[in-house]
């Protein structure tokens, strides 16, 4: 609906000066994101473009600013200066094509699991047995089939994120935005919905950014890793992973045992204590 | 026949060391609980009973026994039509509270969402809740006469700025993040407040509510006091006058009864519309 819009406003421009602004998922000039007038800084003049069909990481320590650039692309927070364009359209605030997971449970309390998934698409005025029908099938994909009728109450932290996941993914966004998506599950949880992920974006074949601090789970999800720093926020560092050779890995020991893991794994351990020690004298 | 039995245990039978009633944050059975609760009143009545007692003879009349104000309850509903006054006593809290809680709930929430709103609307809210709603009963008094409109008028005031104070927080309390996932699916502001916002601050909402009627009643007697000839607090005052202790009593212990019964009112309500927010036992 809204790549539409855009292609019939750059008709109007007919002349094919910026091609490519019509695909590139997320275009960042120069952003600068202040709070409390000028006192602090959180971003300084960060720019970044992002590919079509990848999996970006924001990587950083706490404070760098990774989750304040994600909330900029959402439209849940806008740039002190800057231009910020997804899919060549100035962000203007959040919408349905953006769609985020929350590192914090975000499931609705009274609803039940297939009534959560639902809730999106009838946002979107979806008729209730299509909603359904469609609703069922995310359940599945996030292998909650048999669960449509618990409530988050009785779920696990990684079943209401599931759901969660399902909710978001059943609008069919352009941009999957995670912030922290498994931040408060607990280490096998995790990983396994690390594989799920993997599995769906493979499927789904999703531009997706997502933010975290553990770089474990950065390496395996990403296909590019943005590396903020912090004091005041900007990219340190902007890694392709190309030792994965455009391959995704649905069993994350496949990847550990991948060439070029560990010396990748060295690398990020090495800048994140650099940033958190400072330089080696 | 060869049954199943899973797992045997072979390990000695272990002994814990024995319940002591002051059992750190430990979790009471739910009979036991009950069984607590009707020892506790039951001690409570024994203090009075007792009390009552060990006065001289002549004085006993100031504090009448438990059995004789239970006896004046029943004299009052059988003889004196008692059941009328009650029944109006809770007409008033009743269309008094819901009144106020028609105009808080909207308010509240509505506050709770909307910064500009909240600012606008709060520092006065929160001036009034410190005004003494006894401090309006000559100002009812002169609008209203010795009329149901000022007795409701006063129960009304009693208890909307504090519901409105705690609507706002309940709102307040709900996370943030429900707010923004909608948005990012696309929520206009409507669907949230209506959609999200509402339901997920519903349970605390009611439980408010819960609280300040209980304060409702609690300004029932001052709301009866003035010009009314009818209703519970009326009946006390009239007794009053004539040191009538018993019936004082028996309208004191009738307005605790109908607190008990408006509390599980309120609880039931809240189980059977709030499930969801009832942590599973286990």
């Amino acid at each position: 609906m809204i790549k539409m819009e855009i292609a019939s406003n750059t008709a109007e421009n007919t002349d094919n000066m910026s091609p490519n602004k019509k695909t590139v998922p997320v275009q960042a000039e120069n952003i600068t994101k202040q709070y409390g007038g000028s006192s602090f800084t959180a971003v300084d003049n960060i720019s970044f473009e992002l590919k079509e069909n990848q999996i970006t990481c924001f990587v950083g320590p706490s404070g760098c600013g990774k989750t304040v650039t994600l909330r900029l692309i959402a439209g849940l927070e806008y740039p002190t200066y800057g231009t910020l364009t997804v899919y060549g359209k100035q962000v203007m605030g959040p919408g349905p094509d953006r769609g985020m997971i929350f590192q914090a449970y975000t499931s609705f309390p009274w609803l039940n699991a297939l009534d959560n998934v639902a809730y999106g698409l009838k946002i979107m005025g979806v008729p209730k047995a299509q909603r359904e029908e469609k609703a069922r099938e995310f359940l599945k994909l996030v292998h909650l089939e048999k669960f449509e009728n618990y409530i988050p109450r009785d779920m696990s932290g990684g079943m209401k994120q599931r759901v969660a996941i399902a909710r978001t993914l059943a609008q069919n966004p352009e941009l999957l935005l995670m912030d922290e998506p498994f931040g408060a599950l607990d280490a096998q949880v995790r990983w396994e919905m690390q594989e799920m992920m993997i599995e769906i974006i493979e499927r789904d074949k999703k531009t997706v950014v997502t933010v975290t601090h553990d770089i474990g789970e950065a390496i395996y999800l990403a296909d590019r890793i943005v590396f903020f720093t912090r004091q005041p926020g900007k990219i340190k560092a902007d890694i392709e992973l190309d030792f994965k050779k455009g391959k995704r890995f649905p069993r994350k020991e496949d990847l550990i045992c991948h060439p070029g893991y560990a010396e990748m794994e060295a690398r990020l351990f090495a800048m994140m204590r650099e940033e958190i020690h400072g330089k080696p004298s | 026949m060869q049954v199943d039995k899973g797992p045997q245990p072979i390990g000695p039978k272990f002994t814990p060391p024995k319940d002591k009633f002051f059992g750190l944050r430990v979790r009471v059975h739910r009979k036991k609980s009950i069984a607590l609760g009707i020892l506790g009143g039951f001690i409570f009545f024994a203090i009075w009973e007792i009390a009552h007692y060990m006065m001289p003879e002549a004085k006993q009349r100031f504090l009448p026994s438990v059995e004789h104000v239970i006896a004046t309850v029943y004299y009052l509903l059988a003889e004196k039509g008692f059941i009328y006054d009650i029944a109006k006593s809770c007409y008033r809290i009743f269309v008094s509270f819901f009144s106020a809680s028609a105009i808080a709930i909207p308010l509240g929430i509505g506050m709770g969402c909307f910064a500009n709103l909240r600012a606008t609307i709060n520092p006065s809210v929160s001036g009034f809740r410190y005004l003494p709603a006894a401090s309006f009963i000559p100002l009812l008094l002169v609008w209203f006469g010795p009329t149901d409109m000022a007795k409701m008028g006063l129960l009304f005031i009693g208890v909307i700025f504090f519901l409105i104070s705690l609507i706002l927080d309940s709102t307040d309390a709900v996370p943030i993040e429900l707010t923004e996932a909608s948005l990012t699916m696309g929520a206009s502001p409507r669907q949230v407040v209506l959609g999200v916002i509402a339901p997920a601050a519903a349970p605390a909402i009611l439980d408010s509510m819960r609280n300040m009627i209980a304060v409702g009643w609690t300004y029932l007697v001052i709301a009866e006091i003035v010009g009314a000839n009818d209703g519970i607090g009326a009946v006390m005052m009239r007794a009053g006058r004539f040191l009538h202790v018993d019936i004082i009593m028996a309208g004191i212990f009738t307005i605790g009864i109908l607190g008990v019964l408006t509390d599980s009112l309120f609880r039931l309500v809240s189980r059977l519309a709030f499930g969801w927010n009832i942590p599973q036992r286990g």
